[in-house]
């Protein structure tokens, strides 16, 4: 896939909620193997766009390509397109009834036709790169908020989807379980996975993305290289939202 | 993390025990062993006329049984259909699933009873446990719709979200994740619903359906023993009513595992 | 406000007056059992038992009170003192006379077997295996549980057994001749008939229901019935509501 060709295209983009805009006209490309995070104030649209992606959200005009295929399109099947599609959400959703091992094999057995064993044992694969092999028979309601997001990141993965979508992964974690969750969506990113983040950890910005897009009011204001976003942004928006974090 | 909190509470049925109650004395063992004492001191001491009483009852049980389970079978289905419809997005079939469960949770259970009996007996010719069955059946089933779209919308919709994000559609999500969940949170209320359905199964016996109340009906009319034998009825109803809460409470207690640290 | 003591005093008296000089009798009915006692288009209890009573307070000097009790615990409610008598074609039996006193016989009645117009059953015997009802409590449903190899089937209100006979749940109804002729000949002329009258050895007879040892209202009860068997008005009941 070349750069003329990205992997997801949204064009033009309008989803109002009554008479609130909360995407106004949003146009963005990620193209494979980019690391895109989107930052914002809250109430900016940020999430909105991110979950359009996968059509968690429904859009009021405008088309979103994925990997070739109009989501929006009803020729399209959009239960396979999200299954290329891997989503963290920030509240984890873990499913409570079933185990961390179950949790990660009940969508590749039941989707992918995948034998048990061999979706148990790539797994244990998943839960080892997140360190959380001891934690496979342990039900959600026993984990720490920031091991329920790894094996959360680890069920995403399972169904080896070439996309990530992550929704404010850190935000309801207490602070001293941030960084375990930071460590494996860094690890994800030098393997080489194309992902886009919406986030306010400006430290995993900086380290990780390839590019910044910096939303407000529905819109996209900025979009730029973390090393020009953070230290000479464009917009005045974009400077005062800097100002009022950092 | 955005639990939703929900108690489902019906209460018509009966107190469903505690599990972890570990006392010696706990009201429920109070009861039921306080009526089996009741219940073996009365045929002992006094089995005129308590042993003929008893005697003359069994095959009612066995009815009484039998309308309750064939109905609560009914009644699940009906419920599960029931409460899909009311919170699906298709409006007819949610109109259909409103219309029932508006219409029957309007009309008295023995109304129903009378209803369904001889308006069937119009229709088609069936049997009158059959009719029963039916009649209950469809009534509770109303009630259980509810109690299951209780259940379900109580499940976060984030586990919803996760599961059409890893590429399940909707029924597979409802089969794979809010069933499973949602039963655990229905089974309370649903217990109680049971429970609550054994005992109105007394009011089968208007339609002439041999149960546990008409065959003492029967007994007390030749014997005119009416204080005897409504004795011997409430007590054996309590017997059975403790025993399935205490059936219920176990089941409870083991679908609840994973809610356990 | 002198006026309305003198007032309220004057209606006491005559409340009092009138208790003294009348006894009432309250008298339990299961008005599901026409033509003996039910109820009529206008909501009133009415019936031949009703007439015969009314005829029976009047010669005997009672005031009689009529009230709708359904028939399965009426007994009950006798024994616990909730009215005076139950006059609801009660036959008297030698199992109700251990429990209860009976007036003097006021009708003559017998088991009547009703199927569907078109059956050729005959009698009991010949429903053998099959489910015949009857009124929960009546002498007729006992005949039913008497007769061998019928499965007998207990209704609260012998209507009832009659609309299941009709739809054919069950194959016969046994109940007093009278009621059996009201509702074959009436009720459902064009689906059912009276097959047979049951011969059961004894001759039944209805009598009015009292507390056992209650001997006041018995003795009130046999005077007036004693009186109105004597007269005319028999017959004109007769006529009235069973012969019609």
């Amino acid at each position: 896939m070349n750069a003329d060709n990205p992997i997801i295209s949204i064009q033009k983009v309008h989803k109002s909620f009554g008479t609130f805009k909360a995407l106004d006209d949003v146009s963005l490309n990620v193209d494979a193997g980019q690391k895109v995070v989107v930052i914002g104030p809250s109430g900016s649209g940020k999430s909105t766009l991110l979950r359009t992606i996968n059509r968690l959200e429904t859009i009021s005009s405008g088309s979103i390509v994925v990997d070739g295929r109009d989501i929006n399109d009803s020729a399209s099947d959009i239960n396979r397109i999200r299954a290329e599609l891997g989503m963290v959400f920030q509240s984890f959703n873990l499913f409570r009834h079933k185990s961390v091992l179950d949790n990660l094999t009940l969508a590749p057995i039941k989707l992918k036709k995948t034998p048990r064993a061999q979706a148990e044992q790539h797994a244990m694969e998943l839960l080892e790169k997140v360190g959380l092999v001891d934690k496979a028979e342990s039900y959600p309601v026993q984990l720490s908020g920031g091991q329920q997001q790894r094996v959360a990141i680890a069920r995403a993965l399972a169904m080896n989807p070439k996309i990530m979508l992550f929704d404010e992964p850190t935000s309801a974690l207490d602070p001293e379980m941030i960084g375990e969750v930071l460590e494996v969506m860094v690890t994800l990113a030098r393997e080489g996975m194309t992902m886009v983040v919406v986030t306010h950890e400006m430290g995993f910005a900086r380290e990780v993305a390839d590019s910044v897009v910096f939303m407000d009011e529905g819109k996209i204001v900025e979009v730029a290289p973390p090393d020009r976003f953070f230290d000479n942004p464009e917009h005045k928006r974009t400077q005062r939202f800097l100002e009022q974090i950092l | 993390m955005r639990d939703k909190h929900v108690v489902i509470d019906v209460g018509d049925g009966a107190a469903i025990p505690d599990p972890e109650d570990k006392g010696l004395f706990t009201a429920w063992r109070i009861s039921f062993f306080g009526t089996l004492g009741i219940i073996a001191y009365l045929l002992i001491f006094r089995p005129d006329p308590y042993l003929d009483i008893i005697k003359f009852l069994p095959d009612g049980i066995v009815v009484t049984f039998q309308v309750t389970f064939a109905s609560i079978g009914l009644a699940l289905v009906l419920g599960l259909i029931a409460g899909l419809g009311r919170i699906s997005k298709n409006t007819f079939f949610n109109l259909v699933a409103s219309t029932y469960i508006e219409v029957i949770r309007g009309i008295p259970l023995l109304v129903q009873l009378f209803y369904i009996y001889f308006a069937l007996g119009h229709l088609v010719r069936v049997p009158d446990m059959v009719a029963a069955i039916v009649a209950m059946g469809f009534c509770y089933g109303a009630y259980m719709g509810e109690v299951f779209r209780a259940g379900i919308l109580s499940i976060d919709d984030g586990q919803t979200e996760a599961s059409l994000s890893l590429g399940f559609n909707r029924s597979q999500t409802m089969r794979y994740v809010i069933l499973p969940q949602a039963w655990r949170i229905i089974l309370p209320p649903v217990g109680n619903e049971f429970i609550a359905l054994l005992k109105d199964t007394s009011l089968v016996s208007i339609i002439a359906v041999s149960d546990i109340l008409r065959r003492g009906r029967e007994f007390a009319s030749e014997s005119f023993l009416y204080f005897e034998t409504y004795t011997m009825i409430a007590l054996i109803y309590l017997v059975i009513t403790l025993i399935l809460s205490k059936i219920l409470s176990n089941v409870e207690h083991r679908l609840s595992h994973y809610e356990r640290r | 406000m002198f006026k309305r003591i003198v007032l309220t005093l004057a209606m006491l008296f005559c409340v009092g007056s009138s208790a003294m000089a009348e006894k009432t009798i309250i008298f339990a009915v299961d008005a599901t059992w026409p033509p003996m006692e039910f109820v009529n288009s206008d909501k009133q209890v009415v019936g031949y038992s009703i007439d015969y009573m009314t005829a029976a307070a009047k010669a005997a000097g009672f005031t009689a009170v009529f009230k709708n009790v359904a028939w399965d615990g009426i007994f009950a409610g006798l024994a616990a003192g909730k009215y005076d008598a139950v006059c609801s074609s009660v036959s008297i039996t030698e199992k109700r006379q251990k429990v209860m006193d009976f007036s003097t016989p006021y009708f003559k009645v017998r088991q009547a077997l009703i199927v569907a117009k078109d059956s050729h059953v005959k009698s009991l015997a010949d429903l053998k295996g099959q489910k015949v009802g009857g009124q929960i409590g009546t002498t007729g449903y006992f005949a039913i549980k008497a007769a061998e190899g019928v499965e007998p089937k207990s209704y609260d209100e012998v209507g009832l057994a009659m609309e299941d006979l009709n739809v054919g749940r069950i194959a016969a109804v046994v109940c007093d001749d009278p009621v059996a002729a009201n509702y074959a000949m009436d009720q459902y002329k064009d689906t059912l008939k009276i097959a047979t009258v049951i011969e059961t050895g004894e001759v039944e007879y209805y009598g009015v229901a009292v507390k056992k040892g209650n001997k006041e209202v018995l003795d009130l009860l046999n005077k007036g019935i004693e009186s109105v068997s004597k007269t005319g008005y028999v017959q004109e009941m007769q006529h009235k509501w069973i012969s019609q």
